[in-house]
């Protein structure tokens, strides 16, 4: 490791002590005389739990240990559920250090169970209020948009081309049988559809829930899996669904004329967040991985590798992707949406009387 | 088998198989199963949404179970009794939808048959809707069918020709010969069939999850909690509801049952040959078999052309960067890891399942019933709650030098024990007590018996143990999803990657490696076995 490496470390974490102290927080891990002489160096290993995709994990994770000199091991498994219900499982000899990657929904719950490790990373300052976790169990670093993704030959000869521009198109008539959404009893995207239709109508459930019967006869199957949807709609089985923008972009790469992506007004988003595991062997290992994932570097790098977004203003989003602030969201309400899934899904399922 | 106090080996041996059983089927799904507390059942039950996935999930099992088990018996009288030709091509083809990993197969069933399907739309023009419980029905009868076929083979070829000659040269047709002496004698292996196939297509999560559309059932609602909303709780309620359920069909199998007598295998080897068949029985078997083979192939077949063209369907232009990709970098130590765990899981299952037959079926201790139960029992457990069990269980700071790759071989094994127990008991209901009692009475322990006697004479049970757990070992994602580490990755979590990362080319060819790993490895398997263990089950 270069000397220039060692002081950019050492800053960091005179920083993010003299932050921690700043707010009298009590999660200060090295002590203050400890800082001022040596500047204990982040080493070893750390073990990477990542619910990225595949194509990202790989280099993203070299950089990391390029720029750090920390090695990961990763284990990908690309649902964010399964790595929470593992890290739950785990509790009584964690095997991880970090959990990286899945919208905060699934990081939020291990946080309360006191399974994570607060950190304050200087680096995450910057990151707005609503992306973060206000004592540090997690922080956001990337953002995902809600989008819609359309089968161009299908929409040319069957929708007049006529991409929606805002959920209610969708119930037009010309769409019957032409949807497909990904399921809301089994995806995370599925549900986080319906809660932006709620959240749209100001939580009038009622409204909602009036939309979701209409849409039901547009919708020619419910999809079992996000990813899936889009492969069925490149696959022209159907002429469009809502889907996420940055798994759309990813597919369009593959074959531009085949689909497209388009964001209708008022959409959802989620905040993929970062974590440190409680019971971590490598904390110093761990809090370097956060601190190195809210770098510019890494929100470029993972912008490019899965077209998301970064919760860092200075990083541009990939081609053709969209921003935070070039589509119009809802209100989000992440913590109502979850404490109303139950409820709101078998509203939903009554509502277009599914068996 | 001697009172267990004179024989203290034998005595040592059970209580062996009782405390792995204990320890590795009870201990952990115990775990799961109180996970969720008194309190979070409660709740979960008050939240109703168990009840409809609760009646589809039954409904679905009497119909899936009811087209396997039929197909799986024609397909094993025409392998046992027809003179039709092309059998070892059929026994081939018949192991082939157990080699069915998650995700790749039942979406190749809707890129054939779906709404653009290259035959329905390409070839019909036709847009079919095949989501929902008619899919789902269908796909399950061509996965599970085999499952019913190998016990049902071995169980048929078990069965006396001399009876059969007997009934013929007293003047019975064929069809009557079938319905009278065949079908009755062949109950035990009929049985073990519509259990296991049942419990197989109750704990089903694959083909509901991409091909049933809305209609919901347990496994996928558990699935579903866990993956898309780390609920774990609510599903480990889902995953108690399966298991009684399971039970349920256990204790209709034992009354069902009886205490009734199938012995045909009498102190007397027979070489007779069994009574010909009609040319025109033989020559329907074969049709029949051929159209189910054509399915079979079309599903797999197109596996292999997706993971040699660019972009299946849309692009077909001729590539071999999918299987380079497989084969770059550490992708290939996955293959490595899945062919060790699944071969060392069924060298040590298979036997494990005959012996614990023998000691079931020919034993007079008191708690055989429980042993019984609890050999049949892993078949209703979910491979992911198999696994988070396992991980609740062993994941413990004092078993840290257990090497991870060993738990995921245990787990194998006792997932993977029922169908080889049920092949081992339903052999042992057709040969006669007085064949191992003659060695006993001789002075042979009733263990020397065991070996000498009873498994050179159920090598078509140990051989279906063997082949199922290989296959089932090497096709399970949900099992190894909470177990694996990084380094004993599996074939299936990297294809459960490249599908999440919508790269099916590279997804199929990793299938495609997969499967013809195995099949060369049954093969290699066959042929060291001297031509006496051939693939599938039937004796032909």
């Amino acid at each position: 490791m270069t000397p220039e490496l060692d002081r950019r470390r050492f800053l960091k974490l005179a920083g993010a002590t003299a932050f921690v102290a700043a707010c009298g927080g009590s999660t200060a891990t090295a002590s203050p005389s400890a800082t001022a002489s040596v500047a204990p160096k982040a080493t070893g290993r750390i073990s990477v739990y990542s619910a990225l995709n595949e194509s990202t994990n790989n280099q993203l994770f070299a950089a990391f240990t390029k720029a750090t000199g920390v090695e990961v091991s990763a284990l990908p498994l690309a649902a964010a559920g399964d790595l929470q219900t593992k890290i739950t499982a785990e509790k009584n000899n964690p095997q991880a250090d970090i959990f990286v990657g899945g919208s905060s929904e699934f990081h939020d719950p291990l946080g309360k169970q006191g399974l994570l490790e607060a950190y304050q990373s200087p680096n995450a300052k910057d990151v707005a209020a609503q992306f973060k976790e206000a004592s540090g169990l997690w922080t956001g670093w990337y953002t995902g948009i809600f989008g819609f993704i359309s089968n161009t030959s299908r929409l040319n000869a069957e929708i007049g081309g006529k991409k929606p521009t805002t959920w209610d198109d969708l119930l037009d008539p010309i769409w019957k049988q032409k949807l497909i959404l990904p399921d809301p009893i089994k995806t995370g995207g599925g549900y986080i559809f319906i809660a932006t239709q709620i959240f749209r109508f100001g939580r009038d459930e009622t409204k909602a829930m009036d939309y979701m019967k209409k849409l039901h006869p547009n919708i020619l199957s419910y999809g079992p899996t996000s990813p899936g949807v889009i492969t069925s709609i490149s696959n022209g089985e159907a002429a469009g669904a809502p889907n996420w923008s940055h798994d759309i972009l990813t597919e369009k790469a593959k074959d531009p004329t085949r689909i497209d992506l388009t964001v209708p007004k008022d959409t959802g988003f989620e905040v993929g967040a970062v974590s440190i595991v409680k019971g971590t062997k490598n904390l110093l290992g761990a809090q370097a991985f956060v601190d190195w994932v809210l770098t510019k570097e890494a929100g470029d790098l993972n912008t490019k590798l899965s077209n998301r977004g970064s919760v860092r203003t200075d990083v541009a989003p990939a081609p053709g992707a969209p921003t935070l602030t070039s589509v119009t969201l809802v209100n989000y309400d992440r913590q109502w949406a979850t404490d109303n899934k139950t409820r709101i899904q078998k509203l939903w399922q009554a509502t277009v009387g599914i068996q | 088998m001697r009172s267990l106090q004179r024989e203290p080996a034998l005595l040592l041996a059970l209580l062996a198989v009782m405390a792995l059983v204990l320890t590795f089927v009870v201990y952990p799904q115990l775990q799961v199963v109180l996970t969720p507390g008194p309190g979070g059942y409660v709740q979960y039950l008050q939240e109703g949404t168990w009840v409809r996935p609760l009646r589809n999930s039954i409904q679905l099992t009497l119909l899936s179970t009811t087209t396997a088990v039929l197909l799986g018996f024609v397909y094993a009288y025409a392998m046992v009794y027809s003179n039709m030709r092309w059998k070892p091509f059929f026994r081939l083809v018949g192991i082939l939808p157990l080699l069915s990993p998650p995700f790749v197969v039942a979406a190749a069933y809707t890129l054939l048959f779906g709404a653009r399907g290259v035959i329905t739309y390409g070839i019909f023009g036709q847009s079919p809707n095949i989501y929902g419980l008619n899919g789902v029905w269908g796909v399950q009868t061509i996965a599970f069918f085999p499952f019913a076929y190998q016990l049902i083979a071995d169980a048929l070829s078990r069965s006396d020709p001399r009876m059969e000659q007997a009934a013929r040269n007293l003047g019975a047709g064929s069809w009557r010969v079938f319905r009278t002496v065949t079908l009755p004698l062949s109950r035990p292996g009929l049985g073990a069939a519509i259990l296991t196939t049942a419990i197989y297509i109750l704990e089903d999560f694959g083909n509901p999850q991409l091909i049933g559309g809305s209609f919901y059932v347990l496994p996928t609602e558990a699935y579903s909690l866990i993956s898309s909303f780390g609920e774990y709780t609510s599903a480990s309620a889902v995953s108690t509801i399966l298991l009684l359920l399971a039970l349920g069909l256990y204790l209709a199998k034992v009354r069902l049952d009886g205490g009734r007598s199938f012995v045909t295998i009498s102190g007397r080897a027979s070489s007779m040959p069994r009574p010909p068949v009609s040319a025109a029985v033989s020559r329907a078997c074969f049709v029949a078999c051929l159209a189910l083979a054509g399915i079979i192939l079309l599903v797999y077949g197109s596996l292999l052309v997706s993971a040699l063209t660019l972009r299946f369907p849309n692009n077909l232009q001729f590539t071999t960067e999918h299987f380079q990709y497989v084969l770059s970098g550490t992708n290939g130590d996955a293959l490595r890891n899945t062919l060790v765990f699944s071969g060392v899981a069924a060298a040590l299952s298979a036997p494990l399942a005959l012996f614990g037959g023998w000691l079931v079926q020919r034993g007079k201790w008191p708690g055989r019933g429980a042993l019984d139960l609890l050999l049949i029992l892993p078949a209703a457990i979910p491979g992911i709650f198999f696994g988070l069990g396992y991980l609740l269980a062993f994941n413990q700071r004092w078993l840290d030098f257990v090497d991870r790759g060993l738990l995921i071989i245990i787990a194998f094994i006792f997932w993977n024990i029922p169908v080889g127990y049920q092949a081992a008991v339903a052999g042992l209901r057709q040969i006669d007590r007085s064949i191992d009692e003659a060695a006993t009475s001789l002075g042979a322990s009733s263990l020397r018996g065991f070996r000498d006697v009873v498994v050179p004479m159920l090598g078509g049970s140990l051989r279906v143990g063997f082949v199922t757990t290989f296959v089932r070992s090497v096709t399970t994602l949900s099992l190894v999803i909470f177990l694996f580490t990084a380094p004993t990755t599996t074939a299936t979590i990297r294809i459960y990657q490249l599908v999440g990362d919508l790269n099916w080319g590279a997804a199929t060819a990793y299938t495609v490696a997969d499967i013809g790993m195995a099949i060369v490895a049954l093969l290699i398997f066959a042929a060291l076995a001297r031509g006496r263990i051939a693939l599938g089950a039937a004796r032909a």
